[in-house]
């Protein structure tokens, strides 16, 4: 037992040794001996030498509380020399910050005088990192834990590889410069000008609210994007839309690398208040009227073109020899859809077609009036030599050039375009209804009425060319069920109790509780559940066509048939009556 | 004049010789006494019996617990002059604790990697005396209060764990206190009470501070001296029978008048066991002084050397909107997590609740007093089969909710 | 039976041969715990001292040569100093009343502290009041950047003067 005591004693003696010398080792102190030194070289005054020389090291720091949350900026440690003029020319650490007339700076009697001075700012509040870290690894953010690295000086072990360069770069600093300066247009801050410019020009703000600046409900609030999330994040959520969450609608809108950048500079600058501003004026930029408050130049135009132009809704749409690639083709608007359809579209999409992802812009009536104007002048109908150019001219943009459902823009529409390639569906269902769907279209849905574009020999012609060459079928033959072609049931309130109760029971894993196709089950089927709230779909189709799909299921589909598992007509008449009670969908 | 002169002359001898009032030992009397009449000292018995001395037997895993708390207590003292329970300042305390204050990062690491051994070592400590029957009359009650002193680590650890006041920090309490809300009636209160506001906030911070440097440790203090205490009147450590015959009962008290004081059967213990045990012990001091003193250097060694290696973690500054997906409470509640996943009722409070009353009850349902003294002894297979089993279940739910837990509580890989 | 010399200390005859091995061992064991012992407590003396404190700096710019102009007397209540330009020469004196810490104002005939009653000149020295000691000087230097600094922690003697 001695023995080991004694042999213990003498490690734990070493090890205490290894920890008191562990803890004496400073790298800034190193650097601050060697700023020392030098300055001492450099010095002219024999009195100055002498303080250099009794003069230790010991940390350095600038505690700033003029902008917001007291800092505590101990870069001055290492950086010792950043105010000091002599050392323009050394290596980092020791190295004068730059001086330049971009940052105010200006030179007076030969020498620069700082517009930021140190002592005000400090060191983080234009850089960012971790003001009281000592060491590289926390003092410039390295370590994945804090949110605030240097901004393009820095990126985290954690961020994607593909990323990585290009946030790299002293332009995203301008984001912090943009707290203050948050002028339109501020010579220092041209990256955070581009950001906005494109927040507008790609309709970003159809979408997504910024205090002040706009008031979009669909996407996510942005207001302070800059301050909860990193620029990896901001550049991943631009270029993937769908990399932090599967359900996302957001548009990819393929971007170059420079406007991406812009972008997320100037949402990096977002961080819901800056150090400049007043709460009065924050409180006026949060209830202003947003929708006069689009960029200066774009008001008063007369021409809806003009409008349309300015409003870049070729961002998303496809007219006048650009495409946005997200949104239908606008080229026959004016034979296709009148008046009415385009004013109530405009002002909220979603009163014509309930689940359409477009934003709903607040404009003032008379530039809706305007643009419906524009679009309703598009009247020269398409002229298509041959049912294959119909379809690659009309159709395939939804529908894809497959035929399988996967146009260019056929992820952002609700519901999918029909998949005609699903040879089950397209046998069972009559000519004569295919037809009505495309003189007619689909209401409730993206499907125009191209009937107003085409002659009846082009939509033959057409429907042929899709039966023939996606489904594989010459002519489909549907099955004659024994259907009624009208409800028998009565619309009474016990029908409709019976009805709901049957619904809740037995369709809403699919079609979900609220009836709007999105049912827990409803992600991993295609096409997904119909949305039965979709009152412009539900009123035009017969309860005929109801009956079949309820008791017989949809052949091509999820949806099974019901009679299978007892329905009776009684039990499906009773949930259809169930489904037309919904209120209008236009409400 | 002259006995002013003399009393400063002797002043230095005096002052020694109040405070050493003793002269060397020069008989083996009065070395043997040197336990029994120091005030620090006569926590030891004079005499020991060899088991004790044993590392085999106990590992010395309850020195190791003990060794660890004065570790802890140190070093929290220290922290304590430079941390703020601030919701506001907290965090920044902490990064100057890492960056700034001289052995600050190596005095956090030891209060943290302490922390996770204590513990450890006090569950450790259970299965040796378990697994040895320790726990057998005339020991029930010292069970109980290891018992009690177990919940009550458990409960340190769990206050200390949201000082940092980080993310990691943060959201593991708001895990173990919702936990803790599903006990049935008090649930919610208790919660209340134990966070001061609805949600994790200042108040929660200021209330788990002053539990974590004030009334716990007291608490843990007042448990184990008297853990302590009962060690020496229960006979000291638990050993094997004897196989001789055991000794005649000691001779009958003398026989007073027959006053009853009521109250006093509630304090008062039983009257020293010397002359009473077979002599098979040896001196205090040296042998248990310095088998401790070894434990003590170890305990440290092993913490240095581990506080030098590894950092604690600091995670992000709290965000309240913001959860890390998943969020873990701290290793030891985690066997308890990953069963609240499945239920949250049986899981938190159920399954845990009835686990500490049968740790509570087992020294009065298990009478069998054979098999005392040694490790996994043949008359105990059934009490031990069932302990390592639950031991077992409860390391392995641990496991899972570790390493094989994800996002959104699913199963992936650590692979 | 066998007597085990490490069990029975009192056995005079055992284990004579143990016992310089043990006295080595238990030097080396002392040893081995002071040395540790000490290297805590220096450690701990280290870990207490505060490196960095959240007051204002002792050391502090208080902006160009130019921004005081001559002639002037500034009194700068934050830092408690007052800087003094007379030609091309500067110097600061302190604003903290020597009696008990108030702040004291400029006056006329030079400084005047609202608390006591305490009068100094135009230097600093005590003219009136409870004041047992005349104001310090601070040392003022001219750093790097062309802007004037000022350290609370070097006193210099009154009429010590920085020639810009």
């Amino acid at each position: 037992m001695r023995l080991a005591l004694a042999i213990a004693a003498f490690v734990v003696l070493i090890v205490h040794g290894v920890v008191f010398y562990d803890q004496f080792s400073y790298r800034w102190e190193r650097h601050q001996i060697a700023y020392l030194e030098q300055a001492r070289s450099l010095s002219t005054n024999p009195r100055e030498r002498a303080a250099l020389e009794e003069r230790a090291p010991h940390i350095e720091q600038i505690i700033v509380t003029s902008f917001g949350d007291t800092r505590v900026d101990r870069c001055v440690t290492c950086h010792i020399a950043a105010d000091d003029p002599r050392f323009t020319g050394l290596a980092e650490p020791l190295k004068t910050h730059p001086y330049s007339a971009a940052l105010g700076d200006v030179q007076r009697n030969g020498r620069w005088e700082r517009r930021h001075k140190f002592s005000d700012f400090g060191c983080t509040v234009c850089h960012e990192g971790q003001g009281r870290g000592l060491d590289t690894f926390h003092g410039h953010g390295e370590d994945e834990f804090w949110p605030e690295p240097l901004l393009g000086y820095v990126t985290q072990p954690n961020w994607r590889k593909d990323f990585a360069p290009h946030l790299r770069g002293a332009e995203y600093m301008e984001a912090a410069c943009a707290q203050c300066h948050t002028e339109q247009d501020f010579a220092g801050t041209p990256h955070v000008t581009r950001g906005r410019k494109l927040f507008y020009a790609m309709n970003c703000y159809g979408c997504h609210k910024i205090d002040g600046l706009s008031e979009g409900t669909l996407g996510p609030d942005l207001t302070e994007a800059g301050k909860k999330f990193k620029i990896d994040y901001l550049w991943e959520s631009i270029v993937e839309p769908r990399a932090n969450l599967d359900t996302s609608f957001m548009p990819n809108f393929h971007l170059g690398e420079a406007d991406v950048q812009a972008l997320v500079i100037f949402l990096k600058s977002r961080r819901g208040v800056n150090f400049a501003e007043t709460t009065l004026d924050r409180y006026k930029a949060h209830i202003a009227n947003v929708a006069v408050v689009i960029p200066p130049g774009t008001a008063g135009e007369k021409a809806g073109q003009q409008l349309l132009e300015d409003r870049a809704c070729t961002a998303c749409h496809k007219l006048l020899g650009r495409d946005g690639g997200i949104a239908p083709d606008l080229s026959y608007e004016g034979l296709i859809r009148d008046d009415a359809w385009l004013m109530d579209h405009f002002k909220n999409p979603r009163s014509r077609i309930p689940d359409s992802i477009m934003p709903s812009f607040r404009f003032p009536d008379e530039d809706f009036q305007r643009l419906s104007a524009f679009l309703g002048s598009l009247k020269t109908p398409p002229a298509p030599p041959n049912p294959a150019a119909t379809f690659k001219d009309l159709c395939e943009r939804c529908h894809g050039e497959k035929g399988d459902g996967n146009g260019k823009v056929a992820w952002y529409l609700d519901p999918s375009p029909r998949d005609f390639t699903k040879q089950g569906f397209m046998v069972s269902k009559p000519r004569e209804r295919f037809v009505t769907s495309i003189k007619e279209g689909v209401p409730g849905t993206s499907m125009p009425p191209w009937g107003r574009a085409l002659k009846d020999e082009q939509v033959d012609g057409v429907l042929s060319y899709v039966l023939k060459t996606f489904a594989k079928i010459d002519a489909p033959s549907p099955k004659n069920h024994n259907v009624p072609d009208r409800n028998p049931v009565e619309t009474s309130p016990a029908s409709l109790a019976r009805g709901e109760q049957t619904f809740l029971e037995r369709c809403t894993g699919c079609h979900g509780r609220k009836a709007d196709g999105k049912g827990p089950n409803s992600l991993d089927i295609f096409p997904h559940p119909r949305n039965l709230r979709n009152s412009w779909f539900v009123a035009k189709v017969e309860d005929r066509r109801l009956f079949d799909s309820i008791l017989y299921g949809v052949q091509g589909t999820a949806m099974p048939a019901w009679i299978d598992y007892g329905f009776s007509k009684e039990d499906a008449g009773d949930i259809i009556n169930f489904i037309r009670s919904f209120p209008h969908a236009s409400n | 004049m002259s006995t002013a002169w003399n009393t400063l002359k002797e002043l230095p001898s005096n002052v020694w010789s109040s405070i050493f009032r003793n002269p060397l030992p020069s008989t083996d009397l009065e070395r043997a006494s040197t336990s029994f009449t120091n005030f620090f000292l006569h926590i030891h018995p004079v005499k020991v019996h060899r088991n004790t001395l044993r590392p085999v037997y106990t590992l010395g895993l309850g020195l190791i617990s003990l060794f660890l708390f004065l570790i802890l207590v140190v070093t929290g003292v220290l922290l304590m002059f430079y941390y703020v329970p601030s919701t506001t300042q907290a965090y920044d305390r902490m990064l100057d604790l890492r960056g700034t204050v001289a052995f600050g990062i190596f005095l956090r690491n030891m209060h943290r990697w302490s922390a996770h051994g204590m513990v450890a070592m006090v569950f450790l400590h259970m299965c040796r005396v378990f697994l040895t029957g320790a726990y057998k009359k005339p020991r029930e009650f010292n069970w109980v209060i290891g018992v009690l002193l177990l919940l009550v680590t458990l409960f340190l650890s769990f206050t200390g764990y949201l000082l940092p006041w980080d993310q990691l920090a943060f959201w593991a309490i708001t895990v173990g206190t919702s936990i803790a809300a599903y006990a049935p009636l008090i649930g919610k209160q208790m919660q209340f009470v134990l966070l001061g506001d609805t949600t994790v906030g200042q108040e929660a911070l200021l209330r788990f501070y002053v539990l974590h440097v004030a009334v716990l440790p007291s608490v843990l203090v007042l448990l184990a001296a008297i853990h302590f205490w009962r060690i020496r009147k229960d006979g000291g450590l638990s050993r094997p029978e004897p196989r001789e015959a055991v000794p005649a009962a000691p001779p009958k008290p003398q026989v007073y008048k027959k006053v009853v004081y009521g109250l006093q059967g509630f304090v008062r213990g039983p009257f020293t066991k010397v002359g009473n045990v077979p002599d098979d012990s040896v001196y205090s001091w040296p042998n248990l002084l310095m088998a401790e003193l070894f434990v003590f250097v170890l305990t440290v060694s092993v913490i240095l050397v581990v506080s030098l290696l590894f950092n604690a973690p600091l995670e992000q500054p709290v965000n309240v909107m913001h959860p890390p997906n998943p969020a873990k409470a701290p290793w030891y509640f985690l066997g308890l997590q990953e069963m609240v996943s499945y239920s949250a009722f049986w899981g938190g409070i159920g399954i845990p609740g009835f686990m500490v009353g049968l740790l509570l009850a087992v020294p009065y349902l298990d009478r069998n007093p054979k098999g005392v003294g040694r490790w996994f002894a043949r008359e105990r297979l059934l009490a031990n089969t069932l302990f390592l089993t639950l031991v077992t279940l409860n390391i392995i739910f641990i496991i899972v909710g570790t390493f094989f837990r994800g996002p959104n509580w699913t199963f992936v890989s650590p692979f | 039976m066998p007597v085990d010399p490490r069990l029975h200390d009192n056995d005079p005859d055992a284990g004579q041969r143990h016992i310089g091995r043990r006295r080595m061992l238990v030097w080396l064991s002392s040893v081995g715990l002071f040395g540790s012992a000490v290297l805590a407590a220096v450690s701990n003396l280290v870990f207490f001292k505060p490196r960095v404190t959240y007051s204002p700096s002792a050391r502090f710019s208080i902006g160009k040569p130019d921004d005081f102009p001559s002639g002037t007397r500034i009194s700068r209540d934050v830092e408690r100093v007052c800087i003094v330009r007379e030609g091309n020469r500067v110097a600061a004196i302190s604003t903290t009343c020597t009696h008990l810490g108030c702040i004291v104002s400029i006056s006329d005939t030079g400084f005047a502290c609202p608390c006591h009653g305490s009068r100094y000149d135009q230097d600093g020295n005590v003219t009136g009041g409870p004041a047992p000691k005349p104001l310090p000087w601070f040392q003022v230097s001219l750093a790097p950047n062309g802007e004037l600094e000022i350290d609370k922690n070097s006193q210099v003697d009154p009429g010590t003067y920085l020639t810009v």
